[in-house]
């Protein structure tokens, strides 16, 4: 009795259940086909010649080169904006100021801006053509198809990951702990490190996964700074795009996998780092409150 | 020790949350700020501690003016309403932060710090929680917690921001009669912000109602309850009935209020104010002060019966009389009867709600 009531009121809520397995079905083949079937095929690609090619493929010069140069531009962008991230979130959510809106939109820029066209306003500014090129010039400076401008269109291209992870958080956590430890007596940096910090630890740790992914696929802005010169200035997703134009293609797919690797080791973290962020709350309560509240208190 | 509070202005914009407020909170003194949302109360408490800074005005505790100096050198013990608890801190290092975070010259030694916080979690009945997460505790427990925090680092006095108002009515009513015992064991000043009235008057040995950003007035819970001195305080301390009030020969005349302040009638003397345990109710009219109702509502559950009547006019007051009065009289819904204000309370200025 109480299993068909049960049943009766779960259909008057829920699809019948073929569509249920259509529904499914649908939403798994189209996974399939344009993202485990790529996925593979990047792998197989890159495997095609066998474990050595591959291998090889990887410790040729140019290849290492643009392993370092990737790991580099990751490297300085993703602390620069880590610090960046965590000054803005601070300032953006514990504290009320003129111009506040505009920071939160400029923030945003990178998001609403193509890639191509924020290299390009690189090019402009420090380009040989550019604002700053001349000066740049007689200083022997470069940084157009050089190193710096990589790490420069890197550092835009990622500049909102982590302060957008941590925005909403803190202004959900309120000014009131940071409060409570100035009122005890803390320092303004130990305030920060003792209460903020832990309180934004699983955040700030989701928003560097997403930074550093960003970082090393990158692909449109830093192409228009690089000028891809060999060795040089190109990084992975560059050097992937050169083997492949010159028919490569286990060279270029095992390159490719290469990155394919970070998205899948960048899954699991973040996958980690929600998972925890979930659980963290909750796993310290797993006893239930006393019941009795004021057990033992005099009235 | 004491707190002076002179002339003290806050604006956020171009809303004005403090008027040239001045208090003086005696030493040892339990001081309630009393007052609805937005009447600055909250405002005030946090000026004192410093998280806030006035437009004009200064703050003295203990005879030295404190004004410049940040939160951190006031040494004020604070209570959020929200506990403001350290989250991913054990009970014991919550207590303990106040005291880590001293400068090494007068930090105490690790064995002192883990004397007084036990001390502390003792006093406050929690010590064999100490090594729990603030989330497995209630709320009652975690304000508990709150309060020894504050209370570790022997602040000079204890300021507390509505300190029962996340709570549910049961836990709130134990725990205010609890602080209200602590304090008296523990004599550090303290003042205390709360929208309800039945707490302050019950917690507190002075007062301060609050409205608009002024002082309405101070004094001791019954001064405020019996004689209130502004016609907000009447009506914010307790139910209140209007009525119209004038002179005839001399002689005083109540009417029904109809809802708009008397102004227009030269002989108008004001508005009345009544409270609800402040009628006579009788089934006929005694004297041509009675006024005519009929019952439309009883409450008979608890010590007191409340009546809601409804006016001539139709006017509605609350009304209530002893069970005895209640029984005797066999009053039933619909009942037409007569009530007399025994006690008015007469306000000279128009005062409209």
């Amino acid at each position: 009795m109480a299993h068909a009531h049960v049943n009766k009121r779960s259909a008057a809520i829920h699809e019948s259940a073929i569509v249920r397995w259509l529904l499914t079905l649908a939403a798994l083949g189209f996974l399939t086909l344009f993202l485990l079937v790529p996925l593979a095929l990047v792998f197989a690609q890159g495997l095609a010649k066998g474990v050595v090619e591959y291998w090889n493929a990887l410790k040729e010069p140019d290849a290492f080169s643009a392993i370092k140069l990737t790991l580099l531009a990751a490297g300085i962008a993703v602390p620069a904006n880590l610090i960046f991230g965590i000054a803005a979130a601070w300032a953006i959510a514990k504290f009320q100021f003129a111009g506040k809106q505009l920071l939160v939109t400029l923030i945003d820029l990178p998001f609403t801006v193509s890639p191509v066209i924020s290299g390009l306003i690189y090019v402009l500014l420090f380009g040989l053509q550019g604002w700053l090129g001349p000066w740049l010039d007689e200083h022997e400076l470069q940084v157009i198809f050089a190193v710096p401008g990589i790490v420069l269109a890197t550092v835009f291209v990622t500049f909102p990951f982590v302060a957008r992870e941590l925005i909403p958080l803190m202004e959900q956590q309120g000014t009131d702990e940071e409060e409570a430890a100035i009122l005890l007596g803390a320092s303004g940096l130990r305030t920060f490190f003792r209460v903020t910090l832990p309180n934004i630890k699983w955040g700030l740790l989701y928003g560097v996964i997403l930074c550093n992914a960003r970082a090393m696929g990158e692909f449109g802005a830093v192409s228009v700074v690089s000028g891809h010169i060999r060795g040089m200035t190109n990084t992975i997703p560059l050097h992937v795009e050169i083997l492949y134009n010159e028919y490569n293609f286990a060279a270029a797919f095992a390159c490719a996998s290469l990155l394919a690797f970070l998205a899948l080791i960048t899954l699991v973290l973040k996958s980690v780092v929600e998972w925890r962020t979930q659980v963290e709350p909750n796993s310290k309560s797993a006893q239930q409150p006393d019941q009795i509240e004021t057990e033992g208190l005099p009235v | 020790m004491s707190i002076v509070v002179n002339n003290i202005t806050k604006e956020f914009g171009n809303f004005v949350a403090l008027r040239d407020v001045s208090l003086e909170i005696p030493s040892g003194g339990l001081m309630a700020l009393l007052g609805p949302s937005g009447s600055g109360k909250t405002t005030l408490l946090r000026i004192i501690a410093g998280l806030e800074v006035p437009n004009a005005g200064s703050i003295v505790i203990d005879g030295e003016d404190i004004s410049t100096q940040s939160a951190r050198d006031r040494s004020v013990g604070f209570v959020f309403q929200h506990y403001a608890l350290f989250k991913h801190m054990s009970v014991f290092e919550n207590v303990a932060f106040g005291l880590r975070v001293r400068p090494r010259t007068t930090r105490p030694a690790k064995s002192e710090i883990q004397d007084r916080v036990m001390t502390l979690l003792k006093l406050v009945q929690l010590e064999h929680m100490a090594h729990r997460y603030p989330s497995q505790l209630s709320g009652g427990q975690r304000q508990r917690v709150a309060l020894s925090r504050a209370l570790a680092v022997e602040p000079k006095v204890l300021l507390l921001d509505e300190p029962f108002g996340a709570l549910d009515a049961k836990v709130r009513k134990e725990l205010r009669r609890w602080l209200r015992r602590l304090h008296d064991e523990l004599h550090v000043t303290s003042v205390f912000v709360t929208h309800d009235q039945e707490e302050a008057l019950e917690v507190a040995d002075q007062i301060v109602v609050m409205s608009q950003g002024r002082i309405e007035q101070v004094g001791s819970p019954e001064e405020v309850y019996h004689h209130p001195a502004t016609p907000f305080v009447y009506h914010f301390l307790g139910d209140v009935n209007l009525f119209h009030v004038r002179y005839e020969d001399g002689a005083m005349v109540v009417t029904e209020h109809n809802g708009h302040s008397g102004n227009g009638h030269a002989k108008d003397a004001g508005v009345g104010f009544v409270r609800p345990h402040g009628f006579e109710i009788t089934r006929l009219a005694e004297s041509d002060k009675a006024i005519p109702a009929r019952i439309v509502h009883i409450n008979a559950a608890g010590p007191y019966v409340k009546l809601e009547l409804a006016g001539e006019q139709g006017g509605l007051f609350q009304v209530s009389v002893t069970q005895e009065t209640y029984k005797g009289l066999a009053l039933k819904r619909s009942d037409d009867v007569f009530v007399t204000p025994r006690e008015v309370r007469v306000f000279e200025h128009d005062y409209a709600i």
